[in-house]
Order: structure tokens, then sequence, then C-alpha cells
């Protein structure tokens, strides 16, 4: 058996480490590509492994210090998603302060502002800078490939045009969080029962200014590019058949177990109790919901916070295991021996594997088709109307192209969401902001929240006017997990070993794009390049000067060498986010948090 | 080279921060665009959150869309690949390279390393941590860094953790992690480490006007934690906060949403040397106070503490306001303002953190 291993994996957050063990080689036109060994039926003895490799301690800070800090420290827990940990966080703060039914509308309003420009922020960088190039090199689409080729690459081929706009369009969206929150990464202006910034006709006008030019990113740019990759699935379906004699498309690739799991974003600012209980949250833009293989509608299967659990079987803690989070306690074993291979814990949600984040955002709360108003274009100012846009996922157990497109969506839906909050919020000018009150002696307080990447839980409890104990259950420990107690294997190790992920041995990436794409037609007279090139020549001609000759292939030189290409995009369709918490209690009882 | 040899940090300090950028935003251009050969960045992150890079990603003039489409690939597009800018795209950085795996650790160990002598800059975002508590592609971070620094020409640390250990660092650090300096020393490499970046997250102004030196072959000059004097010689309090009158009329914001001085809100102003008010973040926007928060000092060394105890972002200074007039300048002073045991914790923490003073 041969094992592949891509460590560091990059463009993600943090530090991952990813295994592949190899089933039997298979033939084809080009040569043998070789498959990551398919999990079985009862989804174990996948050939896939995940270890995150980074420990910084986080929990231990926390206890002693003022729980208004909690938001403060826990959104450093994370670069790339500190807004939702802070919300998170404060969600639970506004439950142990006994303020969580009386939040100014003013203060919702902002946060969904803030909160809305930050999801606009994340969405589109992972779509673009992170997972973008892969679906640009595979569907053939050089506006999402880097801009390896500089200012002309981007004026005479369009290579590079979408990535290089969406780095400016994320720069606009984090604006609009630093205008309501001071500056971003890590904003300001939380606070237990509300916030600390006041609505201003300015504040109102810099972000409305703001919207327009991302709005327009959001609902025409971005929906054109994922049509465009959508549009080549075809073809990449009939060439990987021709070539080795499975149709596998964008849809086949990265399956997942089909259940999905949602905590809700965004509640409706007009009834805040419907957000209350995480049973609910029915009005918000995005639903709670635990979505379940084979249902057809959002709301089948109910939200229970109770139902999840966390197995350390294959994780370096020698504590007991499948316990609930509030009653969690892990010790740690640096030393413990195989099988275990993991800091992560893995969370488990009624005793299944889950998927979490984007797709599962959509699903509990569009079911499969996602369409209707939400998804509307009209623009905001010239009142153009560019048409809706729908989409019918692909398929219901997940795929690379249906978690993209999730994002792609969400953003749209949020994007004509923050007009309507924004719009809203000038009836609230003088109202008061947060409802104040002192540190209580006692309390304890659940958020639940969802980071870009999938669904947040912070829980602390409060004495003696400090935090006492405080957990995180983070979107990258679901997505992440190694096997559980079963040995079922957790949903990226899955997807990697859905029965599609091939890895092509000894061909590397022009080889198999000229493959897919066998005209030359790619013009490159700009550079003095006479013949028109085959789109993997192309790539070649582009990525070589940056010493990137040898692009996903692994190891790098030598034989045999893997191309991991299409096992790069699965794991980056999950949008790896390492900065992930687990939570420890040393045998003395010190509680210590671990950053993976 | 067109342009005369500038000290942009220093004009930045004589200035205004904010302005210079703005200002002299062509010959930052110019610098970058000027140096013969490239400059070879390798960005390592050790106990981070990625914070400082997504920051990063949010400068402006030059952004990072200019970085990429004009800087990495040069201006000369007549030939593919064909690179006389100043700077490339960095040949190692985690987040954002495009290669995986082995590739990138090539990238890193053979076309980094092996850069012209002299053109080797060094960043580091996040803080070390004794072994065993970070690895990357299978080697210990505190080797990784080691190893780097050694062949480095410029060793720059971006953001609080980097400089000074940071949130990892913080009080109960069970972890070890401390900054980049005092690592450096503990091992043994003989390279001063320049703090560009010493706020959570790092400033990308700051980042950028260090880099448009050094290419020049300026060293900024320092304070004694390693600070670029430029960005972090003005108390925000005393020299740079606009709601200082607030302050003076005795007029505070005592809960979140109150119009008036942050100070009692815990504002740490008064003991953090930083131009944030001045020059602002994300494009120059807002910055923590102007929304209503208070500054919670994260420019300083003890951040997110106070020096030799656990912090508290909403907790008033310490007795300030008897010394209105001549209020303290430092967390030293506010600690012998407050009492004995704090100056005794105050030594304690300042002669484990300070760097040591060595030559390049």
């Amino acid at each position: 058996m041969v094992t592949v291993t891509i460590d560091p994996v990059t463009r993600i957050e943090g530090h991952l480490k990813i295994e592949m063990e190899l089933a039997d080689a298979t033939g084809g036109a080009l040569g043998t590509w070789q498959l990551v060994k398919p999990v079985d039926a009862a989804g174990k003895n996948g050939g896939a492994k995940s270890s995150g490799t980074l420990f910084r301690g986080f929990e231990i800070f926390l206890k002693g210090r003022d729980p208004r800090d909690a938001w403060m420290i826990t959104q450093r827990i994370c670069g790339v998603c500190p807004a939702p940990h802070a919300m998170t966080s404060t969600l639970a703060l506004d439950q142990a302060f006994g303020v969580e039914d009386k939040l100014p509308t003013a203060a919702v309003l902002m946060r969904n502002i803030l909160h809305g420009a930050y999801y606009l922020y994340d969405h589109p960088l992972h779509f673009y800078i992170l997972m973008g190039p892969e679906l640009g090199v595979l569907a053939k689409y050089p506006p999402m490939v880097p801009p390896a080729l500089g200012v002309k690459g981007i004026s005479s081929i369009n290579l590079g045009t979408s990535y290089a706009a969406a780095v400016e369009h994320q720069r606009r969206a984090a604006e609009i969080v630093a205008i309501w929150g001071g500056k971003f990464p890590h904003h300001m202006t939380e606070y237990p029962g509300g916030m600390s910034v006041r609505p201003t006709v300015d504040r109102i006008a810099t972000t409305f200014a703001r919207m327009v030019g991302i709005w327009e990113f959001v609902a025409i740019t971005m929906q054109n590019d994922l049509n465009a990759i959508v549009a080549q699935n075809t073809t990449i379906t009939n060439a990987v058949n021709s070539l080795i004699g499975a149709a596998v498309g964008l849809d086949d690739i990265g399956v997942g177990t089909g259940n999905f799991l949602s905590y809700g974003l965004f509640p409706d600012y007009t009834d805040y109790s419907d957000w209350i209980d995480p049973k609910k949250r029915d009005k918000s833009l995005v639903k709670s919901g635990a979505w379940k293989k084979g249902d057809t509608a959002p709301g089948q299967t109910g939200f229970d916070p109770d139902k999840v659990t966390e197995d350390v079987k294959y994780s370096w803690y020698s504590s007991a295991s499948g316990l609930k989070p509030s009653v969690g306690e892990t010790t740690p074993q640096k030393d413990k021996a195989a099988p275990a291979y993991s800091w992560l814990k893995a969370p488990r949600y009624d005793d299944k594997v889950y998927e979490v984040g984007p797709l599962a955002r959509m699903i509990n709360t569009w079911g499969l088709t996602w369409s209707g108003d939400a998804f509307k274009r009209v623009h905001p100012v010239t009142g153009e109307d560019f048409g809706n846009v729908s989409w019918t996922v692909l398929n219901a157990n997940g795929s690379i192209v249906d978690r993209v497109a999730a994002r792609a969506f969400l953003s749209l839906a949020i994007a004509n969401k923050m007009f309507e909050w924004i719009a809203a919020l000038k009836s609230y000018l003088n109202d008061p902001v947060v409802e104040y009150k002192d540190v209580p002696d006692t309390g304890s307080g659940l958020g639940l929240w969802e980071a870009p990447r999938g669904a947040l839980l912070h829980w602390l409890e409060i004495k003696g006017k400090k935090i006492d104990r405080y957990q995180c259950v983070v979107p990258g420990t679901w997505l992440f997990s190694p096997r559980d107690d079963k040995d079922r294997l957790g949903i990226a190790e899955y997807a990697l070993s859905c029965g599609t992920t091939w890895l092509p041995k000894n061909l590397d990436v022009p080889a198999v794009a000229n493959a897919i794409y066998p005209a030359a037609d790619v013009d490159l007279s700009a550079w003095g390049v006479a013949a028109k090139q085959k789109w993997g020549d192309a790539l070649g001609i582009a990525l070589t000067p940056h010493g990137l000759a040898n692009l996903n292939m692994e190891p790098y030189t030598g034989t045999p060498r893997y191309n991991t290409s299409l096992a790069l995009a699965i794991i980056r369709s999950f949008d790896p986010c390492i900065a992930c918490a687990v939570h420890i209690i040393t045998p003395e009882g010190k509680r210590i948090v671990t950053k993976l | 080279m067109k342009i005369k040899r500038r000290d942009f940090v220093k004009l930045a300090g004589v200035i205004g921060a904010a302005a210079t950028i703005e200002l002299y935003k062509p010959e930052i251009m110019e610098v970058f665009a000027a140096a013969k050969d490239y400059y070879h960045i390798c960005w390592l992150n050790g106990a981070a959150c990625t914070g400082c890079t997504v920051s990063f990603a949010q400068a402006t003039n030059p952004d990072v869309v200019k970085l990429l489409t004009s800087i990495v690939v040069g201006n000369d597009d007549t030939k593919v690949g064909t690179a006389r800018l100043g700077i490339r795209l960095p040949d190692y950085m985690e987040t954002l390279q495009p290669a995986s795996g082995s590739l990138a650790e090539y990238l890193k160990d053979n076309v980094w390393k092996n850069a012209t002598s002299g053109k080797r800059i060094l960043i580091v975002e996040g803080a070390m941590q004794d072994a065993g508590w970070c690895k990357t592609g299978g080697s210990d971070f505190r080797d990784v860094v080691e190893d780097a620094a050694g062949s480095a020409d410029v060793v720059i640390s971006f953001g609080n953790c980097a400089s000074f250990g940071g949130i990892p660092g913080e009080y109960g650090n069970v972890t070890g992690a401390m900054g980049l300096q005092e690592f450096l020393n503990s091992v043994g490499v003989n390279k001063t480490v320049i703090v560009a970046g010493a706020t959570c997250p790092g400033h990308p102004d700051h980042l950028i006007l260090t880099l448009a030196d050094v290419i020049q072959g300026i060293i900024p000059e320092v304070d004694e934690h390693g600070r670029v004097k430029a960005f972090f010689q003005y108390s925000m309090h005393e020299n740079r906060c606009p709601f200082r009158p607030y302050y003076d009329k005795g007029q505070f914001a005592l809960k979140p949403g109150e119009e008036g001085c942050r100070y009692k809100l815990g504002c740490k102003g008064p003991v953090t040397y930083t131009d944030c008010a001045l020059r602002k973040w994300n494009n120059h926007v807002s910055y923590c106070v102007e929304p209503g928060a208070p500054c919670i000092g994260c420019a300083e060394p003890t951040f997110p503490d106070i020096p030799g105890d656990q912090g508290a972002f909403y907790a008033e200074l310490p007795n300030l306001p008897v010394f209105l007039g001549t209020p303290v300048k430092t967390w030293g002073e506010a600690l012998v303002i407050a009492s004995a045991v704090g100056v005794a914790a105050h030594l304690v923490v300042r002669t484990v953190r300070k760097p040591k003073k060595e030559g390049v």
C-alpha cells in the first residue's frame, strides 16, 4: 500500500497534515491513476487521515479573567474567522448576564450589519483566493486562476481578473466591519447586552456606499464565475470518463455523509425571541437544523444542542469518550499510542457523522433547491433587475461544487439583506445600543452561531465575577475530526475516501489539464509565444518561472509522484480553519483550550 | 534608482504616519520597483491565528493586488516570467502560496535560502513555543525558525504574538510562548529582530513601510522593545487621541455607547505607544477607540495582560485620575503609583521579556 502525505496543506488557516492510503492502481489512457482507499458502507476503513499540528492553550488564559474580555480573547483563536468567535462568545455572555431577551433592536441590527459584512469578506475570500485556483485550473477558467502573468496577463487573457477583484472586494467588506467595529481583524465593539458603537448617519451612509460595489461583486461577478465553472462540468466528466473509465464530475468529488448541521445565523430583528431558543430559529436568515440523510425538507430533523457528543479514541487524550461538551472533561496525553493520531476530538451529532459549513446552512434553510426572493438580483441603486438565480443541489450528500455554490448563494442572500438592515437602522439613531448590566457574581451561557466554516459553540460559566470555565466546539473540529469510537471517519476524511479521489501517478497539473482540454487555443502572443497553446501548456508556461512546475505533485521530485490536486480541492472545499479549540482539563483540574 | 534614499519610517514619525503613506505613495512604489534584484520573503506562521496575514491583505498603497500583479511578476510584461521588480510574492507563506506539501518546503529550503545574500527577508507571524507544540512540514517550528533566521539577512516580527508572545504568551502561558527576539537569544542565533508590527493584529502599513526601508538598506531605528520608533514612540493618550479634549474636561463615557473619553471604560491609551489614532485601520476608516471601545493596549509587550498579572480590558488604569495633568506614561509608572508589589512584578516581567541588544 502506498501512502501519500501532504504536509503542510497550504491556503488554509493553521497547520494541517493529510495522509492518504491509496487503493490498488487503475490503468487509464494516460497511465495509472490511483484512488484514495474508499470507505465501506459503515463509513469505516477509508484511506484518509487528517491531523492538526499546533497547540496553543486558550482556556487557561480565560480562567480568572473578567467575563467581558472573553469575546476579545476568543476572537484571537482565529484571525480568519475572528468575528464569529466574538459573536458566539457575546451570545453566551448575553445569556450569562441575563440580558439576552432585552437586547435593543439597534444592537441586533448593528450586529447583523457588522457580521453580514464579515461574511461578505469571508465567503468571497475563500471562493476566490483559497479554493478558486483549483477550480479555475480544473474548469479552464482564467479569471479564477491567480494572476501569474501580471498586469498583461489580466488585460490580455483575463488571467486572474476575478482573483484580483476579490482581493479588493474583501478589503471593501472588511472596511464595513471596521466602520462598526474599529478595525478588522479583531473588531472591538461587542458588549454583553448589545454593542458599544452607536448608529450614526455617517456610519450608515459609508456602509451603504461600500455595499453597492460589494453587492455588484457578489450578485454579478461571483454568480457569473460560478456559472462558468459549472458549465465545464460535462466536459470534465466526459474527459475523465475517457481517461479512466469513470464518469466523475465536480459533483461526484468530495462526497460526504448527507447529514448536515446548522445552528442558524442573523436573527430577525423584528422578532428576536425566535432567535433565543436555538431549537427554533425559524425566522433568522439561516435556520438551525440537523438535516439527516434522506430528509426532503428543512425542519424535518430539528436541532437539539443536547445531541452533541465528542469521542477521543483516536485523539491524544486519556479521558472518557462520548461525553457531551457541557460535561466533557479531557486529559491530554501527548504520548498516547497509535491508533491515536490527532489533537482534535471527534464530535458527533445524534451518533452520526455530520457535515457543518456553507452547504449545511443552505440545506437546513432552503432544502435541496435554493430559489426565491432571497436570491433576487435587483440593483440597490439603479433598480436594474439582473434576474433571480437558483440552485438545485447537484449531490444531496455534498460535493465540492455544491459547497462552492453554497458560499456564492449565501453571500447573495446576505448582500440583499444588508440593505434592509441598513435602511431599518435609520429609525434607531437615538435608541439605546446596550442593555447594560454589571458583571454577575455567577452565571452561565451558551452561544450558538455559525463561522463561515460551520457551526460554532461557546459555553462559559462565571463564578465570583470571573470566568470559571470556558468551552468551544468549533467547525474545524467537526470537519477535520479523526475517526470516532466506532472507527467511522470524520467528514473531511470521509469525503477524501468517498471513492472518487483519484491521484494521477506521475502526471503533473499541465499534463492532466492538456488531457481534459486538448484544444490549442490559449493566446500567449503578448509574451512572444507564437503558436497558440493548450490549456495545460499555458499553465506550465505561467507556473514555471514561479518555481511551480511541480505544483501539487507529492513528492515534488523523484518517482513515483502523485498529483494531489483533487485531494487538495476536496480539503479546501471545507475551508479548513485549523485554529480550532479543543478543551482540556489537566489532572490537577486546570483547564486549558488547545489550539490545533 | 530614481529616487533619493528615503527613510520612510522616519518620515512617518516626522510628518505623521497616516500622511506619509499617502504623500509618498509613488515613491514607496518606486522603492519596490527600482531594486535590481528580487528580495525574497519567507513568511512563517507559528502559534498564530493568521490575523496578521489577513490584516496584511487589507493593505492599501500599495495593496496586495498591486503586489501580486505588478510587483510579483514585474512591470516588464513582454516576456513570461520576466521579473525585474524589487520584491516578489513570498517564496514561502503557508496561508497564500500556491504550492503545498513537499514543493512548498522545497521553495523555502532551497529557493529562499539560496537566494542572493543580502536579499533574504524573514517575516514571522505568531509566537514561538517550547518544543513539541507546533509542527510544520514535519519539523518542530523552533527548528524551522532557528534554521531560517540563521540564513535571513533581515528578520522582522509582525504582530504582538511574534514580537512578544502575545495571546499564547498570556498569563497562564502553558506552552512557553515567547517573542521571536527572546527565542533567538535563547537558542544563540545572533540576529536583531525588527518589530515592524507590535499591534494585534499587525498593521499592514507598518510592514509595508518597514519593507520599503529595508529594501533601500535602511534599518529603521527601534525602541528598547525592538519596535520601529516612528510607529510606536508616541503615547496614544498624550499625543494622538482625538478624544483627548473629553479627558481634559473630565467628560467620561461610563457605559458603552456613551460619548466621552473612554478612560473609565478601561482604555489603555495612556500606557500604549502606537499611531493607531492617526493612521487608523482598514484603509484608514476607523480604529478601536472611535466606535466607543477602549484601547486594549495591544502594541505593548505585556499585552493582553498587565505586568505580572492577568489583564482586564475593561478595568480602569490604577489611580490615573489622581495625577491629572501629569498622567502616567508607562505600565511601570502606573504600577509605581498603584503598589510596590506591582513594581516588583513589573520588573520581573521586563527582565524576562526585554530583548537583548545584539549586532545584526
